[in-house]
């Protein structure tokens, strides 16, 4: 391909201190967020394990926001994408495997 | 293949190791290791978590009396300072670019301030627990000698739930774990969602009623997750402030510029990465069961 000059390609690789700061601000805001639906009891008004999903979807969303812009992701080659959503995945199978086994056992083999 | 050194003669960057053939293909090699370091991360603090998605789903009002007990305050505040922290970082990466040596030389200084601010304010925490005796080990809690308390009598008659929790705490005299109030339980029985595998895990046998010894047990696993979680994670923070005095050794001496700046955009992508933990860690420890406390239980 093309000779990247190094100033020009590290030109585009970051959105800038308002970028930042912007990043910084919706963090902030998560968090606050995150605590004041934590004090409302949305388990009862909405579904059971409303309040946990809502906290861990913001979480979610403050990593995603860590991760692409502070982290650079975005910017990043395939294979950074490629292990920083293949690690989730593996997760997602830890979580899953483990739960299902613990879900099906029943009451009173590991609970008293 | 070798236009790069063609174009630029003899030319060598600064920081460009041999077995490289330019500085891009040296930072792609550098980012990808760095990144198999922190799916490992991921996948280490992944076995915790599903540690607490395990006990968690087992005794949800026992996890949720151990977080109310926790210092929300704190942990908030814990919070803040580490984005801060994240978005000092991340401008030491900008001005690491740029090649400002100044800029640098301050922004890693306040990441490491805050970086400790988030450690001393862990230190009271977790000097808090120790005082109330929830130090899950045997013998490491606030040892007070049984006549210290003495004023307070012996065994309190009222049952777990009715508020003997006051009564009893400051009487520990082999350090043991301390728990007394089984209240939240009493709530949750009352209103009829203790599950079944939470009544086996709470129920005395025999009397069929809620034993303050089991729920104690319960709230103690909390308290285990607790430390190991946080334990960890501030073992974290610890690595991240070594690593940022060398990096402000390095930034001091300027070797940072457009050209070479991996090092610091490499300790950026660890201390982020030890960030984004602690964001899951205070909803997950400190805010699951807030609302039973915020309306008045």
């Amino acid at each position: 391909m093309s000779d990247n000059h190094s100033e020009e390609h590290h030109e585009e690789q970051h959105i800038g201190i308002r970028g930042y700061l912007g990043v910084f601000g919706i963090l902030v805001v998560g968090t606050i967020v995150t605590y004041y639906i934590a004090l409302s009891d949305l388990d009862s008004s909405l579904f059971h394990g409303a309040n946990t999903l809502i906290a861990l979807l913001i979480a979610f969303f403050k990593m995603s926001c860590v991760m692409l812009f502070f982290m650079h992701v975005r910017w990043s080659p395939r294979l950074v994408w490629l292990s920083a959503v293949g690690s989730f995945f593996w997760l997602a199978i830890m979580f899953a495997f483990t739960m299902q086994d613990y879900f099906t056992r029943g009451s009173g083999v590991f609970g008293g | 293949m070798a236009t790069h050194v063609d174009t630029h003669g003899e030319y060598h960057p600064p920081g460009l190791q041999h077995q490289f053939e330019d500085m891009k293909q040296q930072e792609e090699s550098v980012s990808i290791g760095m990144w198999m370091f922190l799916v490992q991360e991921i996948m280490f603090f992944g076995g915790l978590f599903t540690v607490y998605l395990v006990f968690r789903s087992r005794f949800p009002m026992a996890f949720a009396a151990g977080s109310n007990h926790l210092n929300v305050v704190m942990g908030f505040a814990n919070t803040l300072v580490l984005i801060v922290s994240s978005l000092t970082m991340a401008l030491t990466v900008y001005y690491a670019q740029k090649g400002n040596r100044n800029m640098q030389v301050i922004l890693i200084i306040l990441t490491m301030i805050f970086g400790a601010t988030f450690l001393g304010v862990k230190v009271v925490e977790y000097k808090e627990k120790y005082d109330d005796g929830l130090v899950p080990v045997t013998g490491l809690n606030r040892k007070v000698k049984a006549s210290a308390g003495e004023e307070h009598g012996e065994e309190p008659a009222k049952p777990c739930w009715e508020g003997a929790h006051e009564e009893h705490e400051y009487i520990n005299p082999k350090g043991e774990f301390q728990w007394h109030d089984c209240s939240l339980a009493k709530k949750a029985e009352n209103e009829g969602f203790l599950t079944p595998t939470e009544k086996i895990g709470y129920y005395n046998p025999a009397s069929g009623q809620i034993d303050a010894n089991k729920f104690r047990d319960k709230v103690r696993i909390y308290f285990w997750i607790y430390f190991a979680m946080t334990g960890l994670h501030a073992l974290h923070m610890i690595v991240g402030l070594i690593l940022m005095s060398w990096l402000l050794y390095k930034a001091w001496k300027n070797t940072f510029s457009a050209e070479y700046y991996m090092p610091v955009e490499m300790s950026g992508l660890y201390w982020h990465f030890v960030d984004i933990v602690w964001i899951f860690l205070f909803p997950l420890l400190y805010l699951l069961g807030r609302h039973f406390i915020a309306h008045g239980g």
